[in-house]
């Protein structure tokens, strides 16, 4: 990045000088930007607790939960009981969301194009669902053993961006924001994309909760603006608007010389900005610059939207600084037909998601690229036949709160590598359990953060995002 | 306290005079950041307790006392303080405490370790007025208390503020929007001592007060117009908003204010009004997925009014002790489900209306309003008449009953029905609006020639003979000119079809189109019903055609309502409409009528043929018979849609119905719930309030009736410091306690406590009235001073919490919009009702889940209403709000963040809703300063954004950007032109030239997103 002048001026003179000259009636707009860069200084990164292996984070949620027992964990067991009626401990007494009455086991069809190949050097198996990513299972590095609180989609999508089941609390790219902050000054720190509909729980899985609104997940949208606002209105071009921020700016430097608030300073600061993201944001957007290569290898299109195109402007945002950008996929909740709706889903991320690995380790960037692939739960080992009004349904599988799997790639995480074992049938955990707050705890733990100590007092209270719980996983760490 | 304890701390006494160590100022924020997490209420490591000293002097199971009075030597947590072996030292975990935090518990040891009661929870008692020198600085009691704490300081506060600055402040402080230009002017020239107190008292009088003030206990609470969580359906609450914008004009007391809202429907005959209030805990979220636990959801709710009611009244956050005693505040578990009782007597919220499966849909009490008069009468009149028409139905059905039992046992007699006779109807003129021509063959039909237009309309007269006329008939015939003979002219495929989608046959002359009982056609496709030609329905998927039976003539046949009875020959008007789309228009038409009924259908004759032929019909076959049977009796057709109109119009005039809450006859038993979770409960408890605060009385309802007045009683610690308190912070940026939101002993203390409880103890022997305090801060000198910042300040007293100088600080985002429309001249002051829809950018509003609502902008004076109408849908608030610190309104927020940000200052610049008052602005500027030279309009602008004049240098910098965009403007006027059509709403007078218009749009811009416009300052 080129320094803006007013801070290579700003650079060579004192706090004090400037207060000096504030008094004096000059230089308002230096003032802020000294400030800023004071805050910025002293604020730099109040919580890097220490060095990080991660800079930034691409986060995939896929909404709805995909089924991780068909792509990811493999049953034989399950297979070979598939349409017993499942054992009564995995019934009784549980929380499932639609089985009301006592299920039969559902095993992965045997069909080929659902089989499980053993991948690459590591051999960890993956269904022959995600060809795309078979090829990248030496980069990633799964948690088979996941579990969470809550079993209904919108508490449970809290859950797991914000530690709590309810509104109010703020979400993991919110407080990685907070406490670390973005180098980027010209883009927000934490971006996030939507393809499909918003997950149930609203912009509150990407929001601030009580911290301040400027560390907010900001959407970047397929359609119309990117962000929302940044265009002009019709008649009015990038001059004409340059000339309406320099007047406005102008008044608000005689403001700030006649009042003397440093609150004008800032705000003089952040139109200057606004009017450099009016050119970095459809910068960022515009892939006309990528190589063909590239683009077919995502499957992404200039001037397209989706998710090949999120999942490259996603590579494009790290690579700007960006630090956090999160993606969300709608369609995942197969409670009916799961084997007739996962293809198409997997079809959709499969290529697009492996193509960005691939090309941030080509690039260099996978080593300090934290990439995430998670949901809110996982889906149960047992088979749902009826839907929402109790009507008879092809086959599907229901939410599932006690075992699921994720996996990260690159940003320290071990690569090839496998945490955690489920039960034969996939039901229950065997071998070292993961809580959602342990793996907040270990994301923060990538980024440098220690996340017992990343509080903000609220109510009287200092809060985290893990609650008074968390324990970082260790081994997924090299 | 237990009475030993007392006893023992008296006996005390004398040794404390030796040091003055002030336990809640200096002790308990050390003890409450470093030893209560593990030594508190909850959960005590080693059994020992700090938070109170008949615990701390006892000592836990190690049996040595922690703390004796007045004995270093024997008190272990100072040894334990400054242990260098690591298993020993406090806090175990983290820095040391520093040297001069040690210091201070020491001398409070040997000054006796007095504890005192954490100031909140001690009851106000009005401080005597402190006595100050600058007597001109006080103008009200407020002032005294600010002045004292400066002059202990040895500062002194700034002079008072310019007087049009201060109208601007206190306008925009009370009342959320500026000055109007003639408010500014009355006040300048008012040179009256009491000219400040005039504007402060109109101001409190304007009904523009309870809108803007209702914003922040909207915020409490949680008030939204959607549900939360998946789908986020909409809900009806409005009534509820706008009940605390009336209360809050009325000056409603604030006991009464707060009795109302928690408990209006346990009243004494409680009016509407009461029961309307109460929707302050029908607010909460509610999740409606699919697969949600019922019993889960109603908890979650109660939980949200516990700390709601704690939030909003007491300051207190009660959430902690949800899942386990307070760590840092004297509230247990128990408590909290103490609390939780009183709540916990409702319905399920959620509903399973098909009774299978785990559908669930938002449910609960509800209560319809009460209609305008007019309304009222029209609802009253169509209820009557409906009551008329179901009877009549009644009696009629019966007879049809009869004669359908007899007409069943005629069984093949019916069926063979004589074919009805058809008279041609000659054509006279024929014209269609897509482009082909419709050329009259001698057969009477009219033949489709050309190129088939994409959605034709074909408008036909055709001669009619006088007489009596019963059925109408349209056919579509053949002709080798169309793809399979036809019969109709889709051009998208090789399949000939057509969609009729509506037709309108009138007697030339007539008011009215011709009514049509009974359509039977020879076929029909799918789904494209003969009857929706007649139906008024002109969506493009409705309508009458033919797939698949292609290459036939087919026909449709229509019963008059009434006879058509024609004393002379006479000329029918035809309109066919086809807006599928894609040429499937119909080929060649030709029209008839018959004195004869319609004739069945071969299809439907056959049907009957069968059914009557059983000799047991199940119950769906019975219902078709019947339904063909009814189709023969035109009256009791009629009287049946009458009845069905009746219900639909009625259902138009329906009241609105507003969310309330109710008391369940029978009463749920509470219990501690392990963790906070519902599926583990432990010991049953009884509705009671925290033993820490005040007592409850028995004369009061162990209810929610009982709770609202423990909250308001005049011996409750908490309630009117938290509020009084959180006025405070709006009206100077933060309050006397710096967190709002908690007054817990993690909270700030408070900067001037004497003020607070002067304050609350004012408030409360006043009747409660907000005004009154309202007006003693608006008025105050230290209210009205210059808010100018000099270095020495910052220096000083950065956040200037001692108040050196006046309030300056951003607006709320409802504020910064309501004053942008209020500039403009384009803000609407029509108050309550259903929430609005002002522009936004499209694409915002996408939920997963059934029954998605739609955003569509308002056309009306709704598009420029004020902000605290507008729709707040929890899970895509109104964007431009977010982008201002607006909340999503999905918990109780007690304070809004103040950022300042990029995506600000683009939305000031870009959104639509801005350009819009920019441009309104520009009109509205050019319209009132007509024969003005710019220079005078730009001080006419500048007053009506900032009330104030220009000086020189801005001056120049405003005619520069306005000379320079005219200029460009005047050169190439296509850009003026698409500049002013973004905004239609916008009445542009012919008389302006639209570069001119457009060039003061920039002028106008620039002035609505100055630091100063959207600063209270």
């Amino acid at each position: 990045m080129n320094k803006h002048p007013v801070d290579q001026y700003l650079s060579t003179i004192t706090r004090r000088q400037l207060f000096q000259r504030v008094g004096l009636g000059v230089g308002g707009f230096a003032l802020a930007n000294l400030l800023n860069n004071d805050l910025s200084a002293a604020a730099k990164n109040p919580f890097a607790h220490f060095a990080p292996k991660a800079k930034n984070v691409i986060y995939f949620h896929l909404v709805g939960a995909p089924s991780h027992l068909d792509l990811f964990d493999y049953k034989p067991e399950l297979q070979k009981r598939n349409g017993e009626l499942c054992p009564k401990e995995m019934f009784e007494g549980k929380q499932l969301a639609f089985i009301r009455s006592r299920p039969t086991l559902l095993g992965t069809s045997k069909e080929s194009k659902y089989e499980f190949k053993k991948c690459g050097k590591s051999g960890i198996r993956v269904s022959n669902l995600l060809p795309h990513l078979q090829t990248v299972a030496d980069d990633m590095c799964f948690i088979r053993t996941l579990h969470t609180e809550q079993f209904n989609h919108a508490p449970a999508q809290m859950f797991m961006q914000t530690g709590f089941e309810r509104f109010g609390r703020p979400s993991l790219g919110a407080w990685t924001n907070y406490g670390i902050g973005s180098p980027n000054k010209d883009l927000p720190g934490f971006v996030v994309m939507v393809t499909g509909s918003y997950p149930g729980a609203g912009n509150s899985v990407f929001g601030s909760g009580f911290l301040p609104s400027v560390y907010q997940g900001i959407e970047f949208r397929g359609k119309g603006d990117p962000v929302l606002f940044l265009s002009n209105p019709k008649g009015v071009d990038s001059t004409a608007r340059r000339k309406v921020i320099s007047a406005v700016n102008q008044l608000n430097e005689m403001q700030l010389d006649g009042v003397g608030d440093p609150e004008i300073a800032t705000r003089i600061s952040q139109y200057e900005m606004a009017y450099r993201m009016q050119t970095s944001v459809p910068e960022l957007k515009d892939l006309s610059k990528e190589s063909q290569t590239t683009l077919d290898a995502y499957g992404a299109k200039v001037g397209g939207a989706g998710f090949a195109n999120n999942c490259l402007l996603a590579r494009r945002m790290v690579e700007r600084g960006v630090r956090f950008v999160q993606l969300f996929d709608q369609g995942w909740d197969h409670h009916s037909g799961v084997f007739n709706r996962l293809p198409g889903k997997c079809k959709q991320v499969d290529q697009p998601i492996a193509a960005l690995i691939k090309d941030l380790k080509e690039r260099g960037l996978l080593d300090e690229t934290l990439v995430v692939w998670s949901a809110e739960f996982g889906r149960t080992p047992m088979g749902q036949g009826t839907g929402g009004s109790g009507e008879k349904t092809s086959i599907g599988r229901d939410h599932h709160k006690e075992a699921f799997t994720v996996w990260m790639a690159g940003g320290g995480t071990k690569p090839g590598h496998v945490h955690g074992r489920t039960d034969d049938l996939g039901y229950g955990i065997a071998d070292s359990p993961v809580h959602v707050h342990d793996f907040n705890a270990t994301l923060l733990h990538l980024l440098g953060m220690d996340h017992e100590r990343l509080t903000y007092r609220f109510q009287g209270r200092k809060f985290r995002l893990t609650d008074v719980h968390g324990h970082v996983v260790k081994n997924v760490i090299t | 306290m237990s009475k030993e304890v007392k006893i023992f701390t008296l006996l005390l006494l004398p040794s404390l005079i030796l040091a003055k160590i002030d336990f809640n100022r200096e002790i308990r924020p050390i003890l409450s950041e470093h030893c209560f997490a593990c030594h508190g209420l909850d959960d005590p490591q080693g059994g020992l307790r700090l938070d109170f000293a008949e615990f701390a002097y006892k000592g836990g199971k190690s049996g040595f006392p922690a703390i004796v009075p007045g004995d270093l030597e024997e008190s272990e947590i100072l040894h334990r303080m400054v242990s260098t072996d690591m298993d020993d030292r406090m806090p175990p975990k983290g820095d040391a405490l520093k040297p001069e935090q040690i210091k201070l518990l020491r001398q409070w040891v040997s000054s006796g370790a007095q504890y005192a009661k954490h100031w909140a929870y001690v009851l106000p008692e009005r401080p005597v007025l402190p006595k100050v020198e600058h007597k001109d600085f006080v103008r009200t009691p407020v002032d005294q208390f600010i002045l004292s704490k400066l002059d202990e300081k040895e500062w002194a506060p700034s002079e008072p503020e310019k007087r049009e600055k201060w109208i601007r402040r206190v306008s925009l402080g009370l009342t959320g929007l500026p000055p109007t230009l003639e408010e500014f002017e009355n006040f300048t020239h008012d040179d009256s001592p009491q000219a400040k107190e005039k504007v402060v008292d109109r101001l409190l009088a304007s009904p523009r007060y309870g809108e803007h003030w209702a914003r922040q206990w909207l915020d409490l609470a949680r008030y939204a117009d959607s549900n939360g969580f998946q789908a986020d359906q909409l809900r009806d609450s409005w009534a509820f908003r706008d009940w605390v914008i009336n209360a809050i004009n009325q000056d409603m007391p604030f006991d009464q204010f707060t009795i109302e809202q928690i408990a209006g429907d346990l009243l004494p005959n409680a009016t509407i009004d009461q029961k309307i209030a109460t929707g302050f805990h029908r607010t909460a979220t509610c999740n409606v997925e699919a697969g949600v636990h019922p019993e889960e959801n109603r908890v979650n709710q109660v939980v949200d009014r516990v700390n709601a009611t704690g939030t909003t009244w007491l300051g207190t956050t009660m959430e902690c002790a949800q899942c386990h005693s307070h760590k840092y505040d004297p509230f247990s578990q128990e408590e909290y489900f103490q609390m939780f009782a009183f709540f916990n007597n409702t319905p399920l919220e959620v509903e399973n209306k098909s009774g299978r499966g785990v559908s669930f849909d938002f449910w609960g009490p509800k209560m319809e309003l009460p209609l305008p008069e007019d309304k009222q009468k029209q609802w009253d009149s169509l209820n009557a008449e409906l009551e008329i028409k179901k009877e009549e139905l009644t009696i009629m059905q019966k007879e049809a009953n009869r004669k359908y039992k007899e007409w069943t046992q005629q069984k093949f007699e019916i069926t063979k029905e004589k074919k009805s006779e058809w008279l041609v109807l000659n054509p006279t003129k024929a014209i269609s609006d897509g482009g082909e021509s419709l050329r009259i063959v001698k057969d009477g039909s009219l033949l489709a020639e050309g190129k088939p237009g994409d959605k034709s309309t074909y408008q036909i007269e055709v001669t009619v003979p006088a007489g009596t006329w019963k059925s109408f008939q349209l056919e579509t015939m053949l002709h080798k000119s169309m793809k399979q003979n036809g019969p109709g002219r889709n051009t998208t495929n090789a399949n000939p079809n057509f969609v009729l989608t509506e037709m309108i046959v009138k007697v030339e002359g007539a008011s009215k189109p011709l009514d049509f009982v009974r359509v039977v056609a020879d076929f029909n496709q799918g789904g494209f019903l003969p009857s929706q030609l007649f139906d008024g329905n002109l969506d493009t998927r409705n309508g009458w055609a033919i797939a698949p039976e292609f290459g036939k003539a087919h026909w449709v046949q229509a019963e008059f309502n009434e006879p058509l009875v024609l004393d002379k020959d006479s000329i029918l008007q035809i309109e066919m409409k086809h807006l599928y789309g894609g040429g499937r228009n119909v080929g060649r038409p030709r029209f008839s009528l018959s004195t004869d009924g319609v004739q069945k259908g071969e299809a439907e004759s056959k049907r009957l043929h069968e059914l009557l032929a059983k000799e047991k019909r199940n119950g769906k076959e019975e219902r078709e018979l019947r339904a063909i049977f009814d189709q023969e009796n035109p009256k009791l057709l009629a009287l049946q849609k009458k009845v069905g109109d009746l219900e639909k119009s009625i259902k138009k005039v329906t009241p609105p119905t507003t969310l309330v809450m109710v008391e369940m006859d029978e009463k749920r038993d509470t219990y501690v719930m392990a963790r906070g979770s519902y599926l583990s409960p432990e010991q049953k408890v009884e509705a009671d309030v925290p033993q820490v605060l005040n007592d409850w009385k028995p004369e009061w309802p162990k209810n929610r009736l009982g709770l609202a007045k423990w909250l308001v009683d005049s011996e409750n610690p908490l309630t009117a410091r938290v509020i009084v308190n959180r006025w405070w912070g709006q009206f100077f940026g933060s309050g006397i306690v710096s967190t709002e939101e908690d007054f817990g002993s993690q909270s700030e203390p408070p900067t001037h406590p004497e003020l607070l409880d002067w304050l609350a103890v004012e408030f409360m022997e006043n009747g409660w009235s907000m005004k009154h305090i309202h007006k003693l801060i608006a008025l105050s000198g230290t209210y009205g001073q210059s808010s100018r910042v000099t270095t020495a300040m910052l220096e000083r007293d950065a956040n200037n919490r001692f108040f050196l100088r006046g309030p300056r600080f951003r607006m709320t985002a409802e504020m910064i919009r309501d004053n942008g429309l209020q500039i403009a001249g384009l803000l609407s002051g029509k108050m309550g009702g259903p929430p609005v829809y002002p522009p936004q950018p499209d694409g915002l509003w996408r939920q997963t889940g059934r029954n998605e609502p739609k955003y569509t902008a308002a056309q009306t004076e709704d598009r420029f209403r004020r902000g605290i109408y507008v729709i707040w849908r929890r899970a895509a608030p109104y964007a431009s709000f977010v982008n201002f610190d607006g909340p999503d309104r999905s918990a109780c927020h007690p304070k809004r963040s103040r950022t300042n940000t990029p995506l600000q200052a683009l939305t000031l610049l870009n959104d639509q809703a801005y350009v819009e008052m920019a441009l309104g602005f520009a009109v509205s500027i050019l319209e009132k300063t007509q024969g003005y030279s710019d220079q005078d309009r730009i001080t006419h602008a500048v007053r009506r954004a900032l009330s104030r004049d220009p000086s020189g240098r801005e001056t120049e910098v405003l005619l520069g950007l306005l000379n320079e965009q005219s200029g460009r403007l005047k050169s190439d006027s296509s850009i003026a032109k698409s500049l002013l059509s973004q905004a239609p709403q916008i009445e542009i007078s012919e008389k302006l030239e639209s570069y001119e218009v457009g060039a003061w749009f920039f002028v106008a811009n620039a002035l609505l997103n100055l630091d100063e416009t959207i600063t209270k300052g």
